[in-house]
């Protein structure tokens, strides 16, 4: 593996020149660029706001601050996943006539996705602070645990780098891969803490004896980032949950961060990135003889 | 230091054929449908040569001999089931002109991204850049998208990336046949100041005139083995005769 890696970091510039290319032919014909891309969150947010709040009625404020917070990382896991499933399948015809690292394809994929979370995070800074100034919001932009932040992009990074890797190789073989994971990643969504609270989860285990669902809950690494991402963003804000069933819901804080479900979820990410980049080499080389 | 530029030792390739075409999960549960499908076919059955500086090295014989497997192998794109590959200096492929242009992109971006696919930094990429768009003969065209080309002109942008790389070995399939008569004799012009310059060429050619003309070598691959190596002159006419007479 090390040597894989040496060579790898011998492509980098190819690398860093496939993600500007990617970036670049994205918008290449379209003219409000990058915002086309904040389209279909903000949309999906609003759509998401407007339930829980009205039919759903729940009173906490600033739904929306909640929902984007999970819901910027969760699209770029599922748009990373995607398209990573096509990267090596799209680019047979021409690693057929030129070397270089394949691990290359779907490492291009996941960075040009990642790029637009960084862009996508800063509008949502951006939006925390009008928030903050204008309605009042209990949480600033500025809140000391936003410097945890980088240190949940890596994880989330990595997690995903190491998905992609699994996908990207499995998918030449057996085109059926990407369908599945359609499927895996609609359900995950509801699995995941972007529309509701994990809050709420853990109070509906706790009444019913069943404590152990939640931390099994959270044993998925997608959960436990959405959690960490509304801890870290929203740290400060109420909440409103039913902590007990049949009683009225309360404005509460949300639950103290726990560190060692987190834990489990950057040991989780690592192996997966570990496995995935292990697979994707041992599989490489037959991409181009795939029957 | 020894003056070979490749070296192939014994390589042994074969590839698994599915009759079926479909590659799906359903093949991959139902094992015994594998076995009836999948069949090994090998293609290369341990072939062995050098190619020196300064020298070319043409590989000739029938559709499906395995030159182009052969020529996939030294460009580092398959890995060879037995037997090694080692190659001394920058390779140039030409298996296919223009492999990798985004049609999207401008011929421009396309030659900054070729040219470090091929493995130059991006430094030495922009350094070069106009002078590859020189050699194109491309002009002011350049800067529109390459889905807007002719054939022609991106198998022109392709050859002007490859032989602008630096590369030491170059490696061609077949593939000068695209550009007009002009831009021909540029490139045979070019292969040739490359050769002298100690450069290693491989190529694979049905064309016996440009074997004959342009090969210091000639090898005749046949189901896999090489069945002749030596001057053009000698091989080539008992190629020629086994070609004209019936098979078997």
């Amino acid at each position: 593996m090390r040597e894989e890696l040496r060579e790898l970091w011998r492509y980098r510039e190819l690398l860093w020149a496939m993600v500007e290319r990617e970036l670049r032919i994205r918008y290449k014909n379209s003219v409000l660029g990058f915002f086309w891309s904040l389209v279909n969150p903000l949309a999906t947010v609003l759509v998401i706001t407007v339930v829980f709040k009205y039919v759903m009625q729940n009173g906490t404020e600033n739904y929306s601050a909640y929902v984007l917070a999970a819901y910027l990382p969760f699209i770029f896991f599922q748009i990373c996943l995607m398209d990573s499933a096509q990267s090596v399948l799209q680019a047979v015809p021409i690693i057929r006539k030129v070397y270089f690292p394949r691990e290359i394809l779907p490492l291009c994929t996941v960075f040009a996705n990642f790029i637009h979370l960084l862009m996508a995070l800063a509008v949502y800074f951006l939006y925390l602070f009008v928030l903050w100034a204008v309605t009042g919001f209990e949480t600033s932009p500025f809140t000391w645990t936003i410097g945890f932040l980088p240190f949940l992009l890596v994880v989330n990074l990595a997690l995903a780098t190491g998905m992609s890797f699994l996908i990207s190789a499995y998918n030449v073989f057996y085109e059926d891969v990407k369908y599945v994971i359609g499927v895996a990643l609609y359900l995950m969504f509801f699995l995941t803490p972007v529309m509701y609270f994990s809050d709420t989860v853990y109070y509906a285990a706790q009444s019913r004896g069943m404590i152990w669902l939640y931390y099994l809950y959270h044993l998925n690494p997608v959960a436990m980032l959405s959690t960490a991402y509304r801890k870290t963003l929203v740290p400060t804000g109420k909440i409103e949950v039913v902590p007990e069933p049949g009683k009225a819901p309360q404005q509460i804080y949300m639950l103290e961060f726990d560190w060692a479900l987190f834990w489990v979820t950057v040991a989780t990410s690592f192996l997966l990135l570990v496995v995935g980049y292990h697979v994707f080499n041992r599989l490489k080389w037959r991409f181009v003889e795939r029957p | 230091m020894s003056d070979v530029m490749v070296d192939v030792r014994d390589v042994q390739k074969s590839f698994l054929s599915n009759r079926s075409g479909a590659a799906s999960l359903k093949t991959l549960l139902l094992w015994w449908e594998r076995k009836k499908k999948l069949e090994t076919i090998e293609v290369l059955k341990g072939v062995s040569f050098q190619v020196h500086k300064g020298e070319c090295l043409a590989l000739i014989g029938r559709n499906g001999a395995g030159k182009s497997t052969l020529l996939a192998l030294v460009a580092r794109v398959y890995k060879p089931n037995g037997g090694t590959v080692q190659t001394f200096g920058r390779v140039a492929p030409l298996l296919e002109l223009g492999a990798g242009f985004h049609p999207d992109l401008s011929g421009t971006e396309n030659v900054l991204f070729n040219a470090m696919m091929l493995g130059l930094s991006r430094k030495q990429a922009r350094e070069r850049v106009d002078k590859i768009v020189e050699f194109s003969e491309i002009g002011p065209h350049i800067n529109a998208p390459v889905r807007t080309y002719s054939s022609g002109m991106q198998a022109r942008l392709g050859f002007a990336v490859a032989v602008n790389v630096d590369a030491d070995i170059l490696i061609v399939d077949e593939v000068l046949a695209v550009g007009d008569l002009a831009f021909e004799k540029k490139c045979i012009e070019y292969m040739e100041g490359f050769k002298a310059a100690g450069g290693a060429i491989l190529f694979v050619s049905h064309n016996m005139d440009s074997v004959q003309r342009f090969a210091d070598r000639a090898i005749w691959l046949e189901d896999g083995v090489a069945v002749a190596d030596g001057k053009p002159a000698d091989v080539i006419p008992k190629y020629r005769d086994t070609l004209l007479a019936p098979r078997g």
